[in-house]
């Protein structure tokens, strides 16, 4: 993330913070190839001590066992582990330029934020809020928010939401995850779609005045990034919020995504021989890989 | 490096103290001391002079004396004040010794005048004291010291003086010193290593030669020479020409080896062990019932044991600090020259006991190498080696399908094996049978790699709760304090979905988990807003609501520790699986059902059939039960052990077993998971007796043979067992030595009494299946006997002698495992027999019985076999052909239930009857003719059948054609490897498994789920996967086991209470106990220290809520040894007068329903655990390769 020298992220938590700081070139989009292995870690965030939390009447009702035995119920366990799943796709997609956090007063919420690397949005760094229905995965798409509207034409100029459903008219468990909704928000900055538009300005102003569009995609930009210092808009200490570049505080940071390593929890358990293998590669032989076997 | 580290201590350490503070005489001007020395010297040159040695004790005497004074000085003195930065220079004296030459000197003299003992004990000491004491100065670096010292030992080694008994300890001494002084200087190393050739000929490195006969004794000798060789070897792994030396030379060689001059070094340790195996005890005596792994406690008292293993962590140590060609070498000789000469037929043996104490060393030894390279060679040994065309592996495969003991044991190996996440471990096992991907539909394929997003299929393990033990859950239910509300959006915009009613809160997990550590009460969040809606699921719920433990742990506090511990699982899977990803993340491959490619994997090996050589234990095998749940036992009458024998049977009938058993001639077995379309199949078709492997094993070792026709009679079922019967009855002389053996053949004759005059094998058809339930009983039967030694003696009548060592008990219960099928039918008798073994006699009436006697007869006989099977299970009685009603049981209880079942099995034995007049004739001969049956089976279905083996045809097939198996199922029979249909099956069985049976078990299982590679966690844990009807599904086999407890919850009334006090009991008593050893945790390599402080607690298991469960479980596991009585008690505790008073068969039906309650507890942590492993899955992230990422 040498991206900007003047800020840098981090959240308020002590939560370590995956790093893909591999940095890629705008244009490819494609998804990261799920062979690659993100080092990031996941977990549940973890509980502040003394953070009370919010707790909010339950609603009421459980749902009905669908009747031909599928589960159309999801116990809280799984709702919280499917988004834990979703989570931990997310990590292993690797998107570029995209980091987003759960918020520790509810799961479904996820706070974001994108940086634009190339193309007209360049240097935007746009904070966002992910909402996702709590009757997930059975429910609509999930929601994305920008915190300020990104002049595009299609984030609303007054809620700042990203028109998201016109990717995913049906949310479709199992075939639809929220790393691609990610992945969709990342992609309007560098694919212009004025169709249907949330802010009809902004589209007209694409097809008709490019240049002006332009200027006003800048302005837009600067003024996101004029207030990436401010407090996050939720109060919640998973809320992603930027501070100026601190050496004292940051670079002891940044050195720790770098040199992390992620290990079991329990690592200390056992000394164990891991790794074990004599296994040839593509042999499927065991004690295929090596040398020296007793000669008999 | 244990070893290292505390090498140090001892030799120098030791010294320092002296040489820091010198003190007295010797501390004087170095110029006294010289004079005073050269004073000495003139003394002892002027005897040392005289032309001919002169044998004057005067002189000896003198010539001693002064030696010690000068050797003194020397020791004391300190080097000349060193001429600025070089070497210092000698002190005087040392300067004298080397230019005077004098240690040659003195020591030529001695060697000229002939060398007693007495001088030669002296010289001993006196270097040693030399070499331990100089501190100053470099002594050995002199060759005047040097080689003296060398040609001292050099005698040492000759043939013709040798060294004293006596003079041992002073010799290794000496050596032990030499070596840390060569550790220290190696230059030293060098010296010798130039020096000792030219002088010693062949046998250079002297040092070598001298201490490697020591590496192998006890106590300290044996410690300070593996400790100096370990040094040695240290030095030598630095030095090229030193480690192929020794490599290369023997000069370890010290033994007589003619041409074996070479590489004696190695074979030398190597054969060490072989030795030292060799006087290991062949049977371990055992008190607690639930013993199943050595522990350092429990091997520390075997001086045998203690002095092999202590060769063995020698060996580790110099894997792990040897040169490499020095480790090679010795690897080698490891693995040629003890595992397999040794360690393979021990593991081989035919007596129940010496396969237990095998197995047991074996896990030992797996548990305690640490250095990789040898850990390979051990497991190159269990994997590839084949001993009789069996590998290891397989053979103990096989024993897992035993029973009791050796079952544990096996189990408890098999644990240690898949504890080392090992690839080459687990493709033998497990992946190369998945690789092809055979065992899932075709269109199922990619759906291996799919990780459950949504939890459905841990929603479906936890549906399997049976509902009977969902009791305590209920009430908590109503409390339910929800506070926090992690899944509520909070402020999210709204969200327009008019989601249904959000079930319950997400948030529990976090919520839970800060009152945890907060250690408040319940409710501990916020207002709490009851969702009424949400009432646990437990109480009424029908879907299993995942949540509920949660709830209940807040509200039940009575229960709480039990119902708990959902998350407690959560937790324990994550790291678990962490754990083991991270431990695989240098597989070679993913295994995910694309690399490697299914069509290019080899086809696995087909069924077993050829392979086990080793006899079954049919009890196992026997298992069947399947859907059985579905129809509960209609007789309420709870009690009658028959009564629920016959309604499982009944059930079990429906079924079809599940697994069908083959057995070889060679006692081969081979398991077939059968489609239930077989099972239809079967029953239509009389199942033909099997051929029982009886004459042949017979003839071979009565135990063999006992194991063999055990294994074959509880394979085949009830069909098999009585052709086996007869076979061996009438032409198997009994043989009544062997215990097992005669357990089984009584089974047999049980078996066939029972089916009177029917019972010929015609009725096997009927009965096969009807066995198989059977079997299952009684192997738990068994198992109970085995836990409580008391009640076993008890019934046992007059076998004082099984009472104490249950281990005794264990044994005869494998090999009386047939019994179990007898059993069956009999239900009441089985729990008898179990504890009493029948002796062989019985075989031979039982066939009588059968097949000749009227029917009435055959009943009586048939009760008689039984009688005298009990009788004969006493351990160390001969069979008693006739007489067995003697001995004091009270047989009358049980005999009018007996009577019942009989006229059942004589019911259906006449039908079957009319049908095979054959049989019979079959079976003497051929054994069975699978044709039929065959014939009837679709082609296809050759499976390699499973343990219960049912009579099919194979089964005969097999037996006859032992090895090539000509049934044997097309290759492109889905299989899914023996590990998994035997763990299955053994799973299946869970309600008549020991406790400590289905503790293993479920442990085991839970590792293999742990497992991240798609293949094997989507065979265990993707409830949707679809399979090939003839691949049994982990969900499958739980079903039935949900659907066997619920059966018998329904059928005791009294259930709920049982499982409340089970539950109670186990988590008091693991209270109790947690708070001592908490950070016991035991570690999977070197258990045994840490094990060794913990308190035993049968409660551990249960209490997972406080610790991580699987933990939990493995600390209960080794706590539970401690707890030699901790069955009986527990039993009496449950149930009380259980014990004492009573029939026999009360005590056996209480023995019954105990285990069938524990079962019901220990299913339904593994069903949370597996649950959590589930969800687990879908969270975890893999690790990259390590030499991407790490170190």
């Amino acid at each position: 993330m040498n991206l900007n020298p003047f800020w840098s992220m981090s959240a308020n938590t002590s939560r370590k913070q995956r790093t893909d700081s591999e940095e890629q070139s705008g244009h490819s989009e494609q998804r990261a190839s799920p062979a690659r292995l993100p080092f990031g870690k996941k977990q549940l965030p973890p509980i502040p001590k003394n953070a009370a939390p919010i707790t909010k009447p339950a609603s009421t009702g459980t749902l009905a066992p669908s009747a031909n035995g599928t589960h159309a119920s999801y116990g809280p366990f799984y709702l919280e582990y499917s988004l834990l799943a979703e989570f931990t796709l997310v990590i292993k997609q690797k998107l570029p330029g995209i980091y987003v956090q759960p918020s520790y007063k509810s799961a479904l919420m996820w706070f974001g934020v994108i940086f634009i690397r190339h193309g007209l949005y360049q240097d935007g760094v746009f904070k966002f809020t992910v909402y996702i229905p709590d009757n997930y995965p059975d429910g609509e798409c999930p929601k994305l928010v920008f915190d300020i509207p990104v002049f595009h034409p299609l984030v609303d100029p007054v809620s700042g939401e990203l028109d998201v459903r016109r990717a995913f008219t049906k949310w479709r468990r199992n075939h639809n995850h929220i790393w691609q909704v990610l992945m969709y928000a990342r992609t309007i900055f560098y694919k212009i779609n004025t169709t249907e538009p949330l802010n009809p300005e902004a589209a007209v102003l694409y097809e008709k005045d490019v240049q002006l569009f332009k200027s006003k995609v800048v302005d837009s930009v600067k003024l996101c990034n004029s207030h990436l210092f401010d407090q996050p808009k939720m109060d919640d200490p998973y809320a992603i919020s930027f501070s100026p570049w601190n050496p004292a505080v940051h670079e002891e940071a940044k050195e720790r995504m770098f040199t992390y390593k992620r290990r079991p929890d329990d690592h200390h358990k056992g000394t164990q021989v891991s790794g074990l293998s004599w296994v040839k590669p593509g042999s499927m032989q065991p004690f295929s890989k090596d040398d020296s076997p007793p000669q008999s | 490096m244990s070893w290292l580290s505390r090498l140090n201590p001892r030799g120098p350490g030791s010294r320092t103290g002296r040489s820091a503070a010198p003190s007295g005489p010797c501390t004087a001007d170095p110029e006294t001391c010289l004079m005073v020395f050269e004073n000495h010297w003139r003394q002892v040159s002027w005897v040392l002079e005289q032309q001919e040695p002169s044998s004057s004790s005067d002189d000896l005497t003198a010539v001693r004396n002064h030696t010690d004074q000068m050797l003194c000085l020397l020791a004391e003195e300190r080097p000349a004040e060193s001429a600025e930065g070089g070497a210092a220079p000698m002190g005087p004296i040392l300067e004298l010794v080397v230019t005077e030459n004098i240690l040659e000197r003195l020591v030529q003299w001695h060697l000229r005048r002939g060398l007693d003992s007495d001088s030669q004990g002296a010289l001993l000491k006196l270097f040693e004291m030399l070499i331990g004491q100089s501190q100053q100065q470099p002594l050995l670096q002199h060759t005047a010291v040097l080689h003296p010292l060398l040609r001292l030992l050099g005698a040492c080694a000759d043939p013709d003086l040798g060294c004293p008994l006596a003079l041992e300890n002073s010799l290794v001494l000496l050596l032990n010193q030499i070596c840390v002084s060569m550790a220290r200087q190696p230059v030293v190393l060098e010296m010798l290593f130039r020096a000792a050739p030219a002088q010693q000929g062949s046998t250079n490195l002297l040092i070598f030669s001298l201490l490697v006969p020591f590496i192998h004794r006890d106590g300290a000798i044996g410690q300070q020479a593996r400790d100096a060789l370990l040094l040695v070897m240290a030095a030598s792994a630095s030095n090229e020409a030193v480690a192929r030396y020794i490599a290369e030379n023997s000069y370890f060689c010290p033994l007589p080896p003619p041409e074996a001059v070479s590489r004696a070094s190695s074979q030398v340790l190597a054969t060490g062990l072989s030795a030292l195996y060799s006087s290991l005890p062949r049977k371990i005596e055992v008190r607690g019932d639930d013993w199943h792994a050595l522990r350092r406690e429990d091997w520390m008292s075997v001086s045998s044991l203690v002095l092999f293993m202590n060769s063995l962590e020698f060996c580790n140590a110099v894997v792990q600090i040897a040169h490499p060609l020095v480790r090679s070498q010795l690897l080698d000789y490891l693995h040629n020259g003890f595992l397999v000469p040794v360690m393979g037929p021990a593991l081989h043996k035919s007596s129940v006991d010496e396969m237990i104490a095998s197995t047991a060393y074996l896990d030992l030894f797996l548990r305690s190498v640490s250095e990789t390279s040898l850990l390979k060679t051990f497991l190159r040994f269990i994997l590839l080696h084949r001993h009789d065309n069996d590998t290891i592996l397989d053979t103990l495969l096989t024993r897992i399908s035993s029973n009791s003991r050796l079952c544990m044991v096996s189990l408890s190996l098999f644990r240690t094996l898949l504890s080392l996440n090992c690839e080459d471990v687990m493709l033998q096992l497990v992946l190369r049978y998945l690789l092809p991907c055979t065992h899932v539909m075709l269109s199922q394929r990619q759906a291996i790699r799919v990780t459950d997003l949504y939890g459905k299929s841990a929603d479906k393990f936890l549906s399997l709760i049976p509902e009977c033990c969902r009791l305590n859950a209920a009430s908590s239910a109503e409390r339910d304090e929800d506070g926090a509300f992690w899944g509520k959006v909070v402020n999210s915009p709204s969200i327009e979905s008019p989601a249904p009613p959000r079930p319950s809160t997400p948030s529990r997990l976090a919520f839970f988990i800060r009152q945890q550590s907060s250690g408040g009460g319940p409710g501990g969040g916020g207002p709490s807003t009851p969702t009424s809606t949400e009432p646990p699921q437990s109480g009424a719920s029908h879907p299993p609501c995942p949540d509920s433990p949660m709830h209940q742990q807040l509200a039940n506090t009575e229960c709480l520790d039990w119902d708990s511990g959902y998350l407690e699982y959560l937790k324990d899977s994550r790291q678990g699986i962490e754990i083991c990803s991270w431990a695989c993340r240098d597989w070679s491959a993913p295994y995910d059902g694309e690399n490697p490619s299914p069509n290019v994997a080899a086809p696995p090996p087909p069924p077993p059939t050829s392979n086990p050589t080793m006899a079954m234990f049919p009890e196992h095998f026997s298992l069947q039960q399947g859907g059985s749940g579905s129809t509960p036992p209609p007789g309420q009458q709870r009690a009658a052990v028959v009564a629920v024998a016959r309604s499982e049977w009944s059930s079990s009938e429906r079924d079809s077993g599940e697994w069908d058993v083959t057995i070889g001639k060679n006692n081969c077995i081979s398991l077939t998971p059968r489609s239930k379309k077989r099972s239809l199949q079967r029953e239509e078709v009389l199942p033909k007796p099997l051929p029982r492997l009886v004459p042949s094993s017979s003839s071979s070792s009565s135990t063999s043979s006992s194991s063999s026709s055990s294994s074959s009679s509880s394979s085949s079922s009830s069909a098999t067992p009585l052709s086996s019967t007869h076979a061996a009855s009438s032409p198997a002389p009994h043989n009544p030595t062997s215990a097992v053996t005669v357990g089984y053949q009584a089974m047999c004759n049980g078996m066939a009494g029972q089916e009177d005059g029917c019972s010929d094998n015609r009725d096997r058809g009927l009965e096969v299946k009807k066995v198989k339930r059977d079997l299952g009983e009684q192997q738990y039967l068994d198992e109970n006997a085995n836990q409580n030694g008391s009640l076993v003696t008890c019934s046992s009548q007059g076998c004082a002698a099984l009472p104490q060592s249950i281990f005794n008990d264990s044994e005869m219960s494998d090999a009386k495992s047939p019994r179990p099928n007898q059993i069956p039918s009999q239900g009441p008798v089985a729990p008898l027999v179990s504890d009493a073994k029948p002796p062989a006699g019985d075989a031979s009436k039982p066939c009588l019985a059968s097949s000749d006697l009227p029917e009435a007869n055959q009943a009586q006989q048939s009760v008689e076999s039984l009688i005298r099977e009990l009788l004969e299970q006493a351990p160390g009685e001969p069979q008693l052909p006739g007489d067995s009603n003697g001995q004091g049981i009270s047989i009358e209880a049980f005999t009018q239930e007996l009577r019942e079942l009989e006229d059942r099995v004589r019911e259906r034995g006449r039908a079957a009857c009319q049908q095979e007049e054959t049989a019979r004739e079959c079976l003497s001969s051929e054994r069975r003719q699978p044709q039929q049956e065959e014939e009837q089976q679709p082609p296809s279905v050759p499976e390699p059948k499973p343990p219960t083996g049912d009579t099919k045809g194979d089964g005969p097939a097999l037996v006859f054609g032992s090895p090539a198996r000509p049934l044997n199922k097309p290759a492109s029979q889905p299989y899914t490897g023996p590990f998994m249909v035997v763990l299955f099956a053994k799973l299946e069985n869970m309600l008549q498994n020991s406790l400590y049976v289905n503790i293993l078990l479920t442990g085991i299982v839970a590792q293999l789920a742990c497992y991240p590679q798609p293949l094997l966690r989507s065979f265990l844990l993707n409830t949707n996967m679809v399979f090939q009807p003839s691949v049994k599904s982990l969900i499958q086999v739980l079903g039935s086991v949900k659907n066997r407890i619920e059966a018998f919850a329904a059928s005791h009334e009294d259930f709920p209470a049982m499982l409340k006090k089970a539950q109670q009991y186990l988590v008091a008593r693991g209270k109790v106990d947690w708070a001592d050893s908490p950070a016991a945790v035991p570690n999977l390599r070197r258990s045994d220290s840490l094990v060794k402080s913990r308190k035993p607690s049968l409660g551990e298991l249960i209490l997972r809520h406080t610790n991580s469960p699987t933990r939990a479980r493995h600390a209960a596991q080794l706590a539970l040894a401690h707890v030699r009585d901790g069955g009986q008690s527990l039993h009496s505790a449950l149930f009380k007068g259980g014990a004492g008073a009573g029939s026999l068969e009360k005590q056996a039906e209480a023995l019954r329903v105990k285990n069938a309650v524990y079962c019901a507890v220990v299913f339904c942590e593994f069903l949370k655990e597996l649950a959590a492993l589930a969800q687990e899955h879908a969270v975890t992230l893999p690790f990259p390769h390590s030499q991407e990422a790490e170190e």
